[in-house]
């Protein structure tokens, strides 16, 4: 039996003893899932502020380094031609 | 034999209900086909990411450096799978995109900062999928006014089907496509003794570690690990409705996807290492072919055209369907490749606006192509620990979590090793920015 076949699914009304059912996902009954919108806000606890506050200044000082680097390097190409 | 009978409660009574499914008796065909059924975000999401971009860094940095980089790329696998393992996780457990996590965990100003940044990277990334692919079809003496477009209409259809296990047969047929990769660097004759050694043991190119070398280096960790890729999968997952019990194979996908897209990526580094063998030197993947087709014959040549079109078209897809998944998310939009146009207009439209945009703007003459595709990598590269940073502390949630999916104390230990060499990466670039007069060569 192809592969092709085996992954070919069919409607299934009873499943024999000693036999296993292969689902796809999204045939599948849906799942419950953690409730994230219920839970509000993640608490911030002094690592969580800390990581948030290292990362505002990180990507100030980050974005305008690559900027600078990046139009030197464009003047550059230009002298060049 | 006794049978069991299907049976869903409705009110409250048992009711017959068939679903739709193969019977197997064999536990190993079970798990086979159950992987199978599971698998493809992780395929696409990795393989995905030997986009254009990738395409051009990888062989500059064969052409430039020969296989003396491949051990990087192999210091990347773990990274890769490490990262997008803990996304698999969130995936699995909330059932819901990246973006929509950051909002509902972070709040408003976080989320919309996410977005924007997403957003900004992914345009200018989706830009240098449409150069690279209007480049390549004018190398194949196609007119990218005719080509282009017709790229963007085919990107379109493959996503406008209203079914998503289409849309990921397509992206699966791309992935598997790039093998060709694999068949290219054979036929270039590589060393084998220089490549096995090269991979496994780590050195510095002659010349040292230059700001050059720096800067090549941190367009690779870029161009390896994207920030698109956290949201994608994440969503990817989500519109496919993984089970908790499917989080094992989709852990497995993400490992082989990893090692496969590492694998493709040494073979495009091959391919430069051949253009530095012959003394070629080139601006883009697409001379690179015609340069080595003296060499390597017409075959070489127009396979590495087209293997330049199916990464950014892979590229594209993936790309798009992250900006338009996360953008769904955040605005409470229907957002799935299951639904048909009408039942999420929103999501459609975003996913088709930034496929026609981008190509619009490659229609327009005169961009350098080569340093944009770079910048981004750069630029990707850079931005990419803060949505770690974010990915990190959500599975460290275990309020949101519990105990099932939190990240244990090694998962901890090995991701914040990996944000710190992001970061230290980062900063390197900061100071050869500041100072380059510390790094020989420069």
């Amino acid at each position: 039996m192809s592969l092709m076949n085996l992954l070919r699914l069919k409607e299934i009304h009873e499943i024999p003893e000693n036999h296993f059912v292969v689902i796809h996902p999204l045939d599948d009954v849906i799942e419950e899932k953690v409730n994230a919108a219920s839970l509000g806000r993640m608490p911030m606890t002094t690592s969580v502020r800390l990581s948030l506050m290292a990362l505002r200044g990180y990507l100030a000082i980050m974005m305008l380094l690559v900027l600078y680097h990046v139009i030197d390097l464009a003047r550059g190409i230009g002298h060049t031609h | 034999m006794q049978e069991k009978v299907l049976t869903v409660s409705i009110a409250g009574e048992d009711v017959a209900q068939p679903i739709r499914g193969r019977l197997v008796r064999n536990k190993w065909v079970y798990r086979i086909l159950t992987f199978l059924v599971v698998s493809g975000p992780g395929l696409i999401v990795m393989e995905a990411d030997n986009d254009a971009g990738a395409v051009s860094t990888y062989v500059q940095a064969g052409a430039q450096y020969g296989t003396r980089l491949l051990w990087v790329l192999l210091l990347l696998l773990p990274v890769t799978y490490f990262i997008q393992e803990m996304v698999v996780r969130l995936g699995i457990a909330t059932g819901k995109g990246h973006a929509s996590m950051i909002y509902e965990r972070f709040g408003r100003w976080w989320g919309l900062f996410s977005l924007v940044d997403l957003q900004l990277v992914n345009f200018l990334t989706l830009v240098t999928e449409f150069a690279a692919i209007s480049l390549a079809l004018s190398h194949m003496r196609i007119a990218p006014q005719i080509g282009v477009p017709i790229a963007a209409v085919a990107l379109t259809l493959m996503a406008l089907t209203g079914s998503y296990r289409r849309w990921e047969r397509i992206a699966m047929f791309l992935c598997l496509l790039d093998l060709a990769w694999v068949f290219l660097a054979l036929k270039l004759r590589p060393s084998f003794g220089e490549i096995a050694h090269n991979t496994f043991v780590p050195g510095i190119p002659a010349g040292g570690l230059s700001s050059n070398l720096v800067f090549l280096i941190i367009a690779i960790v870029g161009t390896t690990i994207a920030p698109w890729q956290l949201f994608f999968q994440q969503s990817c997952i989500a519109d496919k409705r993984l089970r908790f019990a499917d989080v094992r194979w989709a852990q497995l996908d993400t490992l082989l996807g990893a090692v496969f897209t590492i694998t493709v990526a040494a073979c495009m580094m091959i391919a430069g290492n051949a253009a530095k063998v012959h003394g070629l030197t080139f601006s883009d993947p697409a001379q690179m072919a015609n340069d080595l087709h003296l060499f390597s014959g017409e075959a070489v040549r127009s396979l590495i055209l087209l293997m330049m079109i199916n990464a950014a078209v892979l590229g594209t897809t993936a790309i798009s369907l992250s900006s338009a998944w996360a953008y769904g998310e955040v605005k409470g939009w229907p957002h799935s490749l299951d639904m048909p146009i009408r039942k999420a207009p929103g999501f459609y439209l975003t996913y088709v606006v930034c496929v026609a945009l981008a190509a619009a703007i490659v229609l327009i003459p005169g961009a350098p192509l080569q340093l944009i595709i770079l910048g981004v990598q750069v630029l990707a590269g850079i931005m990419l620990p803060s949505a770690i940073i974010f990915l990190q502390l959500l599975l460290n949630d275990r309020q949101m979590l519990g105990e099932k999916f939190v990240n244990k104390r090694w998962n901890n230990w090995v991701n914040w090793t990996i944000i710190a060499v992001l970061f230290l990466l980062s900063l390197v670039l900061a100071v050869q920015v500041v100072a380059p007069r510390l790094f020989p060569g420069v």
